[in-house]
């Protein structure tokens, strides 16, 4: 049996036994090769449930959507292990019960579809501290080992440049799962200090800012990167801070659902390099 | 309508040499919302605060920006100058064209357009300044001392002879610390033990003063006249109400051959043991890494032995939050390893032994009974070389700094020596000899004149074993020739350094620390006694290297810090805290991490049936320090600080 026909028969059985009241998952698309999130309650609708490697997108945001999990009832979600990673930062950022979220875990290689044993998301720690161990290269290396040996003006001008092209649509935003926050600092107006219109200055801070709020939390899972309508390599530079975190604190996000924010916490062992 | 007074203080030549205080004084007048705008030579002084406290009258003004030195000097003085002329304290600021302006700048044009953008930025700020209140937070009348040594248990005597309640905890077995190690003390040579115990006893006994040895502290929470202290009990296997303390555990403990670090690795004890004879409390505990039982789960004769049943081996470590109004941190200092000399053979010959190992074998409580007797076997030595600066004043190993003690050590173990072992001769290679303090060039005159010890200034190179003896290569720098002695014994004065756990256990309690791990006073002249964080006090040798005289000084002057601080009933606190916008919180907890006094607590939105509707965090305002981690950190932009909000920020620096 597939695996696509293995987590169907799985939904079907959690969804009638009541042991989960929605399954989050992948449908068919707009066409062949894309896939969009479907929500499905109803064990007749398992059939509309698809796993391929199509299936890219991190749907751990909708997991924090305003009242789906307030009654505590089990959600059940499929997920790669980036997803996996999410749950857990969210849990340890109190925005959800770890203990709620049934995990339909898989990832891809190549063009094959492996599912990835467990269900709730400390048995996955396994695969969580190997990627951390395999120390994944950026989405495209080439053009991050590009930018890497770039000096500081070059590299400046290279993302002045990406950046001219956002339109402040906040499409980034909304599709990234640690962006949950009820009022983003850029929706702030007293003071304004983000700045809205799109013009340097403001994509610069806007951009930065979504850096550094995202750094020791992104896990790079490339939804801002897909959302983006005019193609900023975002996650480019969600992979450097990750990298940044790694190095100087060896903080790789999500590993568990008890890890502490790593820019909110401090540790006596901590490097004290910047301080002269 | 902002109605803003500015003052502009030339602190005689300091500003106005490199500030053109009339042009400031003017552009500043033309600035919307600026009411006053004037100069004067000095604001500080009774008749500039005067002029600033009429024209807040005068024109009913709504805020005042005193463009001068650095808030850290006169914030205090002017804001309380706006108070007696009615004025909210919070709604006065400090421009500081001193020290970030007139000081650093050569330009007299540039500086004085810089100081423009500083006052301006602060008129904006002001402009958006609320009137704060002081807020008033309860004193805990309790005074906790870290360390029994003697600069700690003089602090809670102190402290307790005064009425107050006092804990101090010790984490070795007993207390005493380093002075019941030692011998005679300098420069009245009266012996160490039979000042330093009476002491001792006489703290345990004090009924304001409860004593808790062998126990550590875990954390420090909350800050002045607040303290949450977390200790821990370490496990002793020995019930400490049960006990009386009669030694017959150790006379009958099998174990008997473990180097004791009471004797410095020159004696013995056993594994259930009381560092010294007479020890504080007299109530043993058990080595647990030497017991043998806890090693083969055989034996138990102490407790075969015990009449009292006082032996538990399932004792565990115990906790206690106690609640205290100020620290005093005694901890004290080590005495450096000398195995970093491997060309003074130190480890490599059993004879080349420390200055505190000295002490030991010139102690009537020591390992010898008081006989200077070399260690490896036990004949008197009739030459002893002892060598100075053996590790301090040497960047080479790591201790730039001078350990203040050795010298007058020095002399005394030589005077010990010459009066102990007739006819026995004394050599003391030394670099300088400092001896400055009450009677303690006369005691090193002493040693030199009567009791003959023979001073030479140089470095000695090597130290290696011929025929029997320890033969010394140095050089004597006034002859100007090197010199080789075969000498019987060779004694290092050793460097005095910080405890090994220093740097952390500063980190434990929020104190700032240099480079070799001794503990920053907050300013080295004025304030020697007080860290950097209010109501943390320093004393003794964790500090610096200190004498017995300075430390004992030292340790009464926390008791008068903390006596004075106990003197209120109530501390005023400044109104500059965090506040938490409830609507936009996401409830992610960050704050509640980042805080470093446990300030922020998490509350739950209900509604009107009761239900949780949300978590968000809320700040404790007697707790919280008005730090800004917590502003910082927060994604949403829902905290924000009182006296220093995002729009007076913002506003300040959109002035510049």
């Amino acid at each position: 049996m597939s695996i696509e026909e293995q987590y169907r028969t799985r939904a079907k059985e959690l969804l009638s036994g009541g042991a989960v009241k929605m399954v989050i998952g992948y449908g068919k698309g707009s066409n062949a090769s894309r896939r969009r999130p479907i929500f499905i309650s109803s064990a007749d609708d398992v059939e509309r449930l698809v796993l391929d490697d199509a299936c890219i997108t991190n749907l751990s945001g909708y997991l924090v959507s305003e009242g789906l999990l307030s009654d505590e009832k089990r959600v059940a979600v499929f997920l790669r292990p980036e997803g996996i990673r999410a749950i857990n930062i969210l849990a340890a950022e109190s925005q959800l019960d770890a203990d709620q979220i049934v995990i339909f875990g898989f990832d891809v290689a190549g063009n094959e579809v492996k599912a990835l044993k467990g269900i709730h998301v400390e048995e996955f720690s396994d695969v969580i501290t190997s990627i951390k161990e395999s120390a994944p290269e950026a989405a495209e290396e080439e053009l991050f080992e590009k930018i890497e040996k770039m000096s500081p003006q070059e590299r400046f001008s290279f993302w002045q440049e990406e950046f001219s092209k956002c339109i402040k649509c906040y499409a980034c935003r909304q599709a990234c799962p640690m962006c949950y926050c009820r009022r983003c600092i850029v929706d702030s107006n007293q003071p304004q200090w983000v700045n809205t219109s799109s013009h340097t200055l403001g994509n610069f801070e806007w951009n930065i800012v979504r850096a550094f709020h995202l750094s020791g939390r992104c896990v790079e899972c490339g939804n801002c990167d897909r959302a983006c309508p005019v193609n900023i390599p975002l996650r480019l530079i969600n992979h450097r801070m990750a990298e940044e975190v790694l190095g100087a604190f060896d903080h790789f996000a999500g590993t568990s659902k008890t890890q502490e924010p790593v820019l909110a916490s401090f540790k006596k062992d901590d490097s004290e390099t910047f301080i002269l | 309508m902002a109605k803003i007074g500015v003052f502009i203080c030339h602190c005689g030549e300091n500003i106005g040499a490199k500030v053109d205080c009339t042009k400031l004084a003017a552009a500043m007048g033309e600035h919307p919302g600026v009411a006053v705008s004037v100069e004067y030579k000095y604001f500080c002084s009774d008749p500039g605060q005067e002029s600033v406290k009429r024209a807040i009258r005068e024109n009913n003004l709504t805020g005042v920006v005193v463009a001068a030195c650095s808030p850290r000097m006169h914030e205090a003085t002017f804001r309380k100058a706006c108070a007696e002329a009615g004025l909210n304290p919070y709604l006065c600021e400090i421009a500081n064209i001193r020290e970030q302006c007139s000081w650093v700048h050569t330009d007299n044009d540039q500086a004085t357009e810089k100081a423009m953008d500083i006052t301006r930025s602060m008129v904006e700020k002001v402009k958006r300044n609320n009137k704060l209140q002081p807020i008033e937070v309860p004193v805990t009348r309790r005074a906790l001392v870290i360390g029994g040594g003697i600069a700690g248990i003089q602090a809670a005597l102190d402290i307790a002879n005064a009425g107050q309640d006092v804990v101090l905890v010790e984490r070795e077995p007993s207390l005493g610390g380093h002075m019941a190690q030692l011998s005679e003390t300098f420069p009245t040579l009266d012996c160490s033990q039979c000042i330093m115990t009476p002491r001792m006893v006489e703290a345990a006994q004090h009924p304001k003063i409860r004593l808790l040895t062998y126990a550590e502290i875990e954390s420090v929470d909350g800050y002045i006249g607040n303290f949450s202290v977390r200790v821990r009990m370490k496990s002793r296997y020995v019930d400490i109400d049960k006990c009386t303390g009669c030694g017959d555990c150790i006379t009958k403990c099998p174990a008997k051959k473990i180097s004791s670090e009471f004797d410095c690795g020159l004696g013995k004890r056993t594994a259930i043991y009381t560092p010294f004879a007479q020890s504080v409390p007299n109530i043993p505990v058990i080595d647990k890494a030497n017991c043998i039982y806890f090693k083969n789960g055989k034996c138990k004769i102490c407790a075969k032995t015990c009449q009292c049943d006082a032996i538990n081996f399932d004792m565990q470590d115990a906790f206690e939050d106690i609640e205290v109004g100020a620290i005093v941190v005694a901890t004290g200092f080590q005495v450096q390893n000398n195995t970093m000399y491997g060309e003074y053979g130190y480890g490599k010959y059993p004879d080349v032994i420390n200055g505190l190992q000295f002490e030991r074998l010139a102690s009537a409580s020591g390992p010898t009974a008081g006989k200077i007797l070399r260690p490896s076997d036990g004949v008197e030595p009739q030459t002893v070389v002892f060598i100075q600066c053996a590790g301090s004043r040497d960047p080479s190993k790591g201790v730039r700094y001078c350990s203040k003690i050795c010298c007058m050590y020095t002399a005394k173990h030589a005077m010990l020596y010459a009066h102990k072992v007739h006819g026995g001769k004394a050599h003391i290679f030394y670099m300088d000899i400092r001896a400055a303090g009450k009677g303690y060039d006369e005691f090193s005159r002493r040693a030199i004149e009567e009791d003959e010890a023979a001073y030479l200034r140089g470095r000695v190179s090597k130290v290696w074993q011929e025929n029997g003896k320890l033969m010394v290569r140095g050089v004597d720098t006034l002859l100007g020739r090197p010199v080789e002695i075969a000498a019987d014994m060779v004694v290092l004065a050793t460097a005095m350094i910080a405890q090994p756990d220093a740097k952390e256990f500063a980190k434990t309690i929020g104190i700032g620390y240099d480079e070799y791990g001794f503990y920053n006073e907050a300013h080295l002249k004025l304030r020697p006694v007080e860290s950097s964080t209010a109501g943390v006090f320093l004393a003794g040798a964790c500090q610096s290297p200190k004498d017995i005289p300075d430390s004992v000084a030292q340790a009464s002057a926390t008791a008068s810090k903390v006596l004075a601080l106990f003197s209120k009933d109530m501390l005023e606190r400044e109104p500059v805290v965090a506040t938490n916008n409830e609507a936009t919180c996401a409830g992610c907890w960050g704050c509640v991490l980042a805080c470093p006094y446990n300030a922020i607590e998490q509350k739950d939105i209900v509604d009107r049936s009761g239900r949780v509707i949300k978590r968000v965090a809320s700040v404790n305002p007697g707790l919280c320090q008005g730090c800004g981690t917590c502003v910082t950190f927060c994604r949403s932009n829902s905290l924000d600080l009182a006296g220093f909000t995002e729009r007076q920020i913002f506003a300040e620096v959109m002035g510049l």
